[in-house]
């Protein structure tokens, strides 16, 4: 992939993940004033700002997975030799890439259900327009750790 | 089949694949095994949606980040100095005091090591600390608030104990208070060894290396030749300053009312913990960006960034968690291990103990976060059965964690100050052992005297 788009799409990620951090911020601090100073909340507001919670976790998530920075269990890369280590590097990341494929794949059908029933999400926002970052975002990753196990030694495989 | 599955999980694990891709793999085994539906994972996840409590994660890790960005670590440090230096042995105090603060507020994430531990370690040389003390001092200082509010890994046992329906029932705000007793039990311990190795103008020094020798050869007699009093060299004392205390209040004039903000919000009844935590961030936001300048409009989406990127990689483990704990409940393993426990383990006691140690053997594999997640729901229905409060039992966790942070041979912090501080990672071992025992004497009170942690019930 081009330097320059995947350039692109780290500055893309960074400022959408701190939007949406900051909306979360200024709606819960609103949701405040606006109990304590006028005595009316509105009700999507904290909806909302749970649903954003979601979406914060998934493209932090993401971005972890592109710099593959995920927690893990460290024995192995503190103790073992580099050639063992890259080869159980490339292992483990084809491991979560399957993973995050199935996790994306099979939420496409709670995502259906929910479509079909309506059921609602915050204001006026359907519960499965939330719901989409999980595919999105399982996707995204899977495909970020494919390409650590292809290309191990790269930075930020977008 | 299913034992083929979840041998290729444990080699996964060990070789290092991602703790959420393990425990995600493990849920879907569970759900295979039981003929459920794997969309069960992506409710569980979207489940989080109805956490009101897991807002404050974010919230909190955002206003550590961008303290940690800022230089507000150096701010805490000149005002604990002037506040207590003066004491005996005052700038070790000191240490662990803004260490813990500083900790509580960022969220231990190691932060404390690398913007604290390089201010203090200086400090520490200089007033005639021993090097290897004041190693071993911010490298297991590096862990030890995380007892304290506003600490991320507190509010996330709250979370995950909160959602299990164990029959006692606590408020976050116990929690709290659970902590403030345990906390101040390994900071005295800490301060008293402290004086008691350098307070009074002596140096109380010791050679662990003839200590084993002596050991190993079973020669007790020459166990006390380990130990050495130098009355020459003692660590400088600082007096008391007010008009330095003056400074370091104006300095830090505006990150003084953060506690207020934080505790006042929790305390008051005006917010919930999750508006509490918004209200820090927002505050820290404003205080950080526009009132120290510290940190440019320009670097704020960065610092947002890696805080999100910490946030989503804790939270999506928690995710695919509550998916697992669903199968988990679902199976009854919770209550099957209670009654395998019962048959083996009869006293709460040896319980506590047995406790203790897979604790201590977890928290120096895993992070902290992860070992709480991953833990808390098989465990608290256990200890639930054997009589322990689950605020009790969040504190033993955590006090046991934090010092599963500095243990070998994989503790984060460890290798965290080795990287700081250019030191191998074997000096750091020896430099924390010490401390690792004062505080493991501290675990013991906490664990088993509960009345520390639930005075207030």
């Amino acid at each position: 992939m081009p330097r320059r788009l995947q350039q692109g799409l780290k500055i893309a990620e960074t400022l959408l993940l701190a939007i949406l951090l900051l909306v979360m911020i200024g709606v819960a601090v609103a949701q405040i004033v606006a109990r304590n100073a006028f005595g009316t909340g509105f009700v999507w507001g904290e909806d909302l700002v749970q649903v954003a919670v979601l979406w914060i976790t998934m493209l932090g998530a993401t971005a972890a997975a592109g710099t593959d920075s995920h927690i893990r269990i460290d024995l192995v890369s503190r103790f073992a030799d580099s050639r063992f280590r890259a080869v159980a590097g490339r292992i483990t990341a084809m491991f979560t890439a399957v993973l995050c494929a199935a996790l994306g794949w099979y939420s496409i059908e709670f995502i259906r259900w929910d479509f079909i029933d309506g059921t609602p999400g915050f204001g006026a926002v359907p519960a499965w327009v939330c719901e989409t970052i999980i595919p999105v975002a399982a996707a995204v990753m899977a495909i970020r750790y494919l390409g650590h196990a292809i290309w191990p030694n790269r930075d930020d495989q977008a | 089949m299913i034992w083929v599955g979840v041998a290729v999980v444990v080699l996964m694990a060990l070789l290092g694949a991602p703790l959420f891709a393990i425990v995600l793999a493990a849920a879907m085994l569970g759900f295979l095994a039981g003929g459920e539906e794997l969309s069960l994972i992506a409710i569980n996840i979207y489940g989080m949606t109805d956490k009101p409590l897991l807002l404050a994660l974010p919230f909190f890790t955002f206003a550590g980040y961008l303290m940690a960005a800022a230089k507000s670590s150096e701010r805490l440090m000149d005002l604990t100095r002037a506040l207590f230096g003066w004491m005996p042995a005052g700038l070790a105090i000191v240490g662990f005091l803004a260490c813990a603060v500083f900790t509580a507020l960022t969220g231990a994430s190691g932060v404390t090591i690398v913007a604290l531990g390089a201010l203090l370690l200086p400090m520490l040389k200089s007033s005639g600390y021993g090097e290897r003390f004041s190693l071993g001092l911010v490298t297991a200082s590096g862990s030890l608030g995380v007892l304290i509010v506003p600490a991320v890994p507190l509010i996330l046992y709250g979370v995950i104990a909160q959602q299990m329906d164990v029959g006692e029932t606590f408020t976050i705000q116990q929690l709290f208070l659970g902590g403030i007793g345990p906390v101040l039990v390994m900071l005295a311990l800490l301060s008293a060894w402290t004086v008691w190795r350098y307070g009074g103008g002596r140096r109380l020094g010791f050679e662990s290396g003839t200590f084993w020798r002596a050991l190993s050869r079973r020669r007790l007699a020459d166990l006390s030749s380990a130990w050495s009093v130098d009355h020459r060299e003692g660590v400088t004392r600082t007096a008391f300053d007010a008009a330095e205390l003056w400074r370091a209040v104006k300095a830090a004039r505006w990150e003084i009312p953060l506690p207020f903000v934080v505790l006042g919000g929790i305390y008051s009844g005006f917010f919930a913990i999750s508006e509490a935590a918004a209200m820090t961030a927002l505050y820290v936001l404003i205080v950080e960006v526009a009132l120290y300048r510290e940190i440019s409009l320009r670097a704020l989406p960065g610092v947002a960034r890696d805080s999100m990127v910490m946030v989503g990689s804790i939270l999506l483990i928690l995710g695919v968690a509550l998916a697992f704990t669903d199968f988990l409940i679902g199976a009854d393993v919770p209550q099957r291990l209670f009654a395998f426990m019962q048959e083996h383990v009869t006293s709460a006691l040896t319980f506590l103990i047995l406790l203790n140690i897979l604790l201590l053997v977890l928290g120096a594999i895993l992070d902290i976060f992860s070992a709480i997640i991953i833990m808390v729901p098989l465990l608290l229905p256990v200890a639930v059965g054997y009589g322990i409060h689950p605020i009790h039992l969040g504190i033993i966790f955590l006090a046991n964690l934090q010092i599963g942070y500095f243990t070998p041979p994989i503790g984060m912090n460890l290798f965290i100050a080795s990287y700081r501080f250019d030191r191998p990672v074997l000096e750091l071992y020896a430099a924390c052992l010490p401390f690792m025992v004062v505080l493991l004497i501290a675990l013991l009170i906490i664990t088993y005297v509960p009345a520390l942690s639930l005075w207030f019930l």
